[in-house]
């Protein structure tokens, strides 16, 4: 230990420092200064971001040491008496900040660059440089966009030259209340002062850090495990082994297939072994080198073939399975005749495609603090889910539902990972049970992608056959999707891979069979768009080739198979609102289509395609009679209504949406609601943030919830004014008749309304219609409405190296009505992000069963310079059950957006893509195929 | 209990080469650590004793010597690439230099220490669970070489970009270590072995990196990489030609080694650019497939022939 005198944000520190402490650890843990973030601890993410004399470092890479008489700015200095950096304003207003997890890393980047691009007038120079000097932090939730945006107007306004006089900043609160007005998330400001607690930053006293063994086979039986060396270190509490928390679990009632830590034998590389709580990490770490297990290796299923084929005398991955193989589970759905569809088909194409799996790339790693006290369990964890966790951990450490607290704090993004229980939840809630001290853990970003459920890795052979005029005739799907070693969402995302087909366009006959297999890997599950997105690039794949076929405009074939609003699918489906069409001839118009494609030079492209998705699932994943949300509201003498909820705002605005749904139904201004939100101790039921169903479902609990006190506070008026209920008005914070003989201030109401009663407390809650038909699997894709899209992207290939980049993406999303176009806007602009990403330049490559690739240097998620120009249109069409017309906006935009740039890339070259992420070297190899092709002719 | 440790902090060269004679074998030098940091968090660098070099201002000043450009080896590379000097006379370099990692890294990150940059493999740039669990790469003291499926030699590639762009402009090392101060052209310090890439004492020290002015040199540079940020290479060019015609070919990112081809602007340009795809050692430790890279060695060495309009 050496003591260093370190300045941080003015303040002298005198600290001891280990020699090899990184500087992001040391402000962290020492300084308590919470606000820089740790998402790779490699230098590649930005996260970390500070200054030191001024200049950009990244903390996590650099020596505390170092830093010794330095002077050292983080986040939490910027906003000066109680007032925000006007960089920081900038991020608010421009929407610039969803999780906010990199946003302290992002304006402390942004701050150091500003200063070198004053001189920059040309506007489009600006940006540009913006985006260059932006490209070592990585979001993953905005696209950048905003972020670019907030950037460049802060350059623009600081700018001598050109000056441009900035406007008031409005705090989220002060600005008004009500549905369509666009707004900053309501914790906005504390996210970007560094304010906002994510679960790694919450601290309890006294805590012992965890850390994970983690197996080093793929397949192999645990013969003996020896932790005896181990425990002898000092600052070593507990080491636990799986067979003291044998309980299994999993987020669906029907695939409980796993266990906190191995039990007998290991199923991935990866899997926790055992778990140390110690007095730091370093010695949790230590001591974890200090175990030593033997293992008997057995034969490992490593591919889709491994695991269909017979499995002959090997031991399977699960034993559990009524064949001798790895299949997990087989969805097969068939409707119409398709033999009858084919036969009628006078053009057909069929196709193999492959894709590589994916990681969902939040930037905060998984981390959560657990203790027990008089009230049982307390777990404060990044959770998409807290109410199946909160079951997991009853079941697991064998406690009353009663005893279980689950608290999500500010969550740094989840895409659907974190919308699991988790082995590290389950894990330090024993490790706290057993010393009887609080336990924390983060997860390495390495244990991030060790811990996956992201996409399945998939390959499927798909066909499609249309009449001579364009009408879609027949749809078939074969399926297998690589599951890893555990069940997750599989059993769901089997048939989401299938059914999500049935949309957005007619088919009388259409059929699907999907596979999914166990193999010795980590587990995949549930990422934004949920099983459907590889289907679809299949099926927008092939549309593209059957309109060359015909000579038909992409676009026009699409346009004449889309569903009609207010229809059924073949299986049964009711679509509801439909925005397909407004949203293809949107993108059309904006993007040229008809003008510009077809006079290209070579290598370059515009590609069209279509897609849609669930607004929640109408069938809840454990079957009860629960309502799919529920929400308490409590109105007290202040005025203020406290909305609670168990909906899990995981950076896309779900607080924020509930506020603006109150603030609508009683025509309160924003700073009169208070959101607590997924605390499962205080917030009643809610299944969680997946399947795209918060907006919808809690939206419309809290839409029902301020109904109800509305009618208290009419009822209240109406016997003390003697008014007509039919007259009363809600709005500007006043309630007054028709004739304004009653004309009152918010807080006379409530006055009147607690008069004698004191606080009022109503519920409102969300339970789906009844829907779909009676046959096994009718209910996969069940839901009370969809959202509908398209997008058109443009693609630059280098025709000599095969380099992709795509320039533009023109993308079009019904979400029924924007209830916070800002946000919608976002989610947009982040799906299409993430959906270019998956196109080009995102897999999760093994070696062995090893992931290869477990970082953010080389899991390559787009930069700010290799993410398109993204041109976000919002579709409205009033849905007639979703909140005030509004339905999903968070998923369904990834779909098109991957066989957009596909089929621009066809159109770019001539080459279809048919496995993914694209590879330059099969470009080139396909184009020189083609140009053999055309000169053998 | 945990190991001892110790970061003690350079004033001068001379300190620190003092510093590494009292800790040899035990001792790391960190310049802008950016590297070094990330290896030692996955367990490749263990060095018990960081010497921390970064603060010796005395390296870090760029001034025109007996015709040379004189650059300090502790320059960042932001600083470096903003350089009038260098954007004046190596427009290439500069671009070389920008293509390095992120705007954030070049901040910290100096040019002694890109040229220094630990050679770097699919296979070896893991945590020590990872490696654990693979068997371990020969250059992480396993039996082979796993990326190129049993070899009993390491192909790790060599990834400074800055240096591929420097040989192509002719530039020399001063080298300060126990025996004093020498020069020697850069190339000469990679030895093309994957296990031990430089061949340099322990304790030497870039103290700066010398490009020969009044060449009427023209150079080319070239970089191959999935992101337009970040990445570290999947195949680097150089291009250079002078005044006397002498034309000289560098890759970097395909062998440990970078790849010096050299001819006459009057030569067979086809020829010498096959030369350099055989001289490569590429084998499947990146995201670019090997033949992909190989390929795309001649692609891109056409388009330097063509933009210094040698065809």
């Amino acid at each position: 230990m050496q003591q260093i005198n370190i300045s941080i944000n003015g303040k002298q520190f005198y600290l001891l420092a280990t020699e090899h402490e990184t500087l992001a650890h040391l402000i962290r843990e020492k300084a308590g200064l919470t606000g820089t973030k740790i998402g790779c601890e490699e230098g590649s993410c930005g996260a970390c971001t500070v200054l030191v004399d001024g200049k950009a470092v990244l903390s996590c890479i650099t020596p505390a040491l170092r830093c010794d008489g330095l002077e050292v700015t983080t986040i939490e200095a910027l906003a000066k008496d109680g007032k925000l950096h006007r960089l920081q304003e900038l991020f608010v207003e421009k929407g610039a900040i969803q999780c906010g997890f990199c946003t302290p890393g992002m304006v402390l980047t942004a701050l150091s660059l500003a200063p070198s691009l004053v001189s920059e007038t040309d506007s489009s120079a600006l940006i540009r440089k913006v985006k260059e000097g932006l490209s070592g932090n990585l979001c993953r939730c905005t696209g950048y966009k905003k972020i670019i945006e907030a950037v460049a107007e802060y350059v623009k306004e600081t700018s001598a030259a050109t000056g441009s006089k900035s406007t008031p900043f409005k705090p989220a609160h002060t600005i008004k209340g009500g549905v369509g007005i666009p707004r900053p998330y309501i914790e906005a400001e504390k996210k970007v002062r560094g304010a906002a607690e994510y679960a790694d930053d919450i601290v309890l006293k006294n805590s012992l850090h965890c850390k994970f063994l983690r197996s080093i086979h793929s397949h192999a039986r645990i013969e003996h495990i020896d932790v005896s060396e181990a425990l002898k270190m000092q600052g070593v509490h507990y080491i636990a082994t799986g067979r003291e928390i044998p309980g299994k679990f999993g987020v669906l009632p029907i695939s409980q297939d796993e266990t906190a830590m191995a039990v007998e034998k290991v199923r991935y590389a990866g899997e926790i072994v055992a778990a140390v709580a110690a007095d730091t990490e370093e010695i949790a770490a230590e001591a974890c080198r200090l175990i030593i297990v033997k293992y008997i290796p057995i034969r490992e299923f490593l591919t889709i073939e491994d695991s269909l084929n017979d499995a002959g005398e090997n031991e399977r991955i699960h034993e559990s399975g009524k064949f001798n193989n790895n299949i997990h589970k087989k969805a097969e759905l068939r409707f119409g005749d398709q033999q009858q569809g084919i036969r009628e088909a006078e053009y057909t194409s069929k196709m193999f495609f492959e894709f590589e799996g994916l990681s969902h790339g939040f930037t905060e790693p998984h981390a959560a603090t657990a203790y027990w006290d008089e009230n049982g369990l307390t777990i404060i964890t990044a959770t998409q889910v807290p109410h199946y966790l909160h079951r997991a951990l009853a079941k697991v450490m064998e406690v009353p539902l009663s005893r279980v607290r689950v608290i999500k704090p500010y969550l740094g993004g989840g895409f659907g990972g974190k919308s699991d229980p988790f082995p590290h939840e389950i894990i330090v809630a024993h490790l706290s049970r057993k010393t009887g001290r609080p336990v924390r853990v983060r997860l390495s970003r390495e244990e991030v992608f060790l811990t996956n459920h992201g996409r399945h890795p998939s390959k499927m052979t798909v066909e499609m056959g249309i009449s001579g005029d364009g009408t879609i005739k027949v749809l078939d799907a074969d399926i297998a999707i690589d599951g890893g070693a555990y069940g997750s969402f599989g059993v769901v995302t089997s048939y989401y891979n299938g059914v999500l087909l049935q949309a957005p366009y007619k088919l009388n006959n259409f059929g699907f069979r999907t596979y999914r297999v166990y193999t010795n890997k980590p587990q995949c599950g549930a990422m934004r768009g949920h099983g459907a997105v590889n289907s679809r690039f299949a099926v927008e794949s092939l549309i593209d080739d059957l309109a060359l076929k015909i000579a038909m405009d992409p676009c026009e074939l699409r346009m004449k198979n889309f569903l009609d609003s207010n229809t059924l699918t073949v299986g049964q489906y009711r679509i509801t609102s439909n925005g397909s069409r407004e949203s293809l001839q949107k993108v059309m118009e904006l993007s040229g289509w008809k003008e510009r494609r077809g006079n290209f030079e070579k290598g370059r492209g515009l590609g069209v395609a279509c897609g849609f998705f669930i607004s929640g699932s109408a069938l809840p994943i454990i079957w009860n009679e629960l309502p799919q949300s529920v929400v308490h509201m409590k109105l007290d003498f202040d005025g203020r209504v406290l909305v609670t909820s168990g909906s899990s705002d995981i950076g896309q605005g779900s607080d924020t949406m509930l506020a603006i749904i109150v603030s609508e139904v009683l025509g309160i201004s924003m700073d009169k609601i208070f959101v607590l939100a997924a605390d499962t101790l205080l917030t009643p039921v809610d299944f969680g943030s997946y399947s795209s169903r918060v907006t919808f479902m809690a939206g419309n609990a809290a839409k029902d919830a301020a109904l109800n006190l509305k009618t208290e506070i009419v009822a209240a008026l109406v016997k003390k004014h003697n008014v007509n209920s039919t007259e009363l008005n809600f709005s500007d914070d006043r309630i007054y008749s028709n004739d304004k003989t009653t004309n009152l201030s918010w807080i006379e109401a409530v006055e009147i309304l607690t008069a004698k009663r004191g606080a009022i407390s109503v519920s409102g809650k969300y339970i789906s219609p009844k829907l779909g038909g009676d046959f096994k699997g009718a209910g996969a894709g069940l839901s009370p409405s969809y959202s509908f899209g398209a997008c058109i992207a443009e693609v630059e290939v280098d025709m000599e190296t095969g380099y992709v980049k795509v320039t533009d993406v023109w993308g079009a999303h019904d979400c029924g009505k924007a209830l916070n176009p800002l946000a919608v806007e976002g989610q947009l602009e982040g799906s299409w992000h993430m959906g270019t990403g998956q196109a080009i330049s995102e897999q999760m490559k093994y070696y062995k069963g090893l992931l290869l690739n477990n970082n953010f240097l080389e899991y390559k998620i787009p930069t700010s310079v290799d993410t398109p120009d993204i041109h976000a249109n919002i579709i409205e069409t009033i849905d007639p059950e979703g909140p005030f017309g509004a339905k999903e906006a968070g998923e369904g935009a990834i779909h098109p957006v991957i066989p957009a740039i596909a089929n621009a890339i066809f159109n770019a070259t001539g080459v279809r893509i048919t496995s993914l992420p694209v590879c330059a070297e099969d470009i080139l190899a396909k184009m020189k195929e083609n140009h053999l092709a055309e000169q053998n002719i | 209990m945990l190991k001892g440790k110790t970061y003690i902090k350079a004033s001068t060269a001379e300190q620190a080469l003092s510093l590494a004679k009292e800790n040899t074998d035990l001792f790391r030098y960190l310049a802008g650590g950016t590297d070094v940091m990330v290896n030692r968090f996955q367990g490749n660098d263990t060095a018990g004793v960081l010497v921390d070099i970064s603060g010796i201002t005395a390296l870090k000043e760029v001034l025109v010597s007996n015709e040379n450009l004189v650059i300090g080896s502790l320059i960042s590379l932001d600083d470096l690439a903003g350089h009038s000097a260098v954007c004046d006379h190596f427009p290439a370099l500069a671009e070389a230099v920008k293509s390095v990692a992120s705007p954030t890294i070049r901040k910290t990150a100096t040019l002694g220490g890109n040229l220094l940059c630990e050679n770097r493999c699919s296979y070896y740039n893991q945590s020590e669970w990872w490696r654990e669990a693979s068997g371990y790469c020969l250059k992480s003291s396993g039996p082979v070489c796993l990326a190129s499926g049993g070899s009993k030699h390491c192909f790790a590639k060599f990834v400074s970009d800055t240096a591929v762009a420097l040989i192509s402009l002719n530039a020399c090392v001063e080298l300060l270590d126990f025996s004093g101060t020498s020069i020697k052209p850069l190339e000469s310090i990679y030895t093309g072995d994957g296990m031990v890439p430089r061949g340099i004492s322990p304790e030497a020290i870039i103290t700066a990196i010398r490009i020969p002015l009044n060449h009427d040199i023209r150079s080319v540079y070239k970089k191959l990489r999935k992101r337009a940020t970040l990445d570290f290479t999947s195949l680097t060019t150089a291009v250079s030609v002078n005044k006397a015609g002498d034309v000289r070919i560098v890759l970097g990112g395909v062998h440990a080694k970078p790849v010096i081809v050299d001819g006459k602007a009057g030569d067979d340009l086809k020829a010498l650019a096959a030369e350099a795809v055989s001289q490569s050692r590429i084998v499947d430790n990146d995201t670019c497939s090997r033949k992909y890279r190989k390929d795309m060695i001649t692609v891109f060495l056409e388009r330097s022939f063509k933009d210094l309009q040698l065809v």
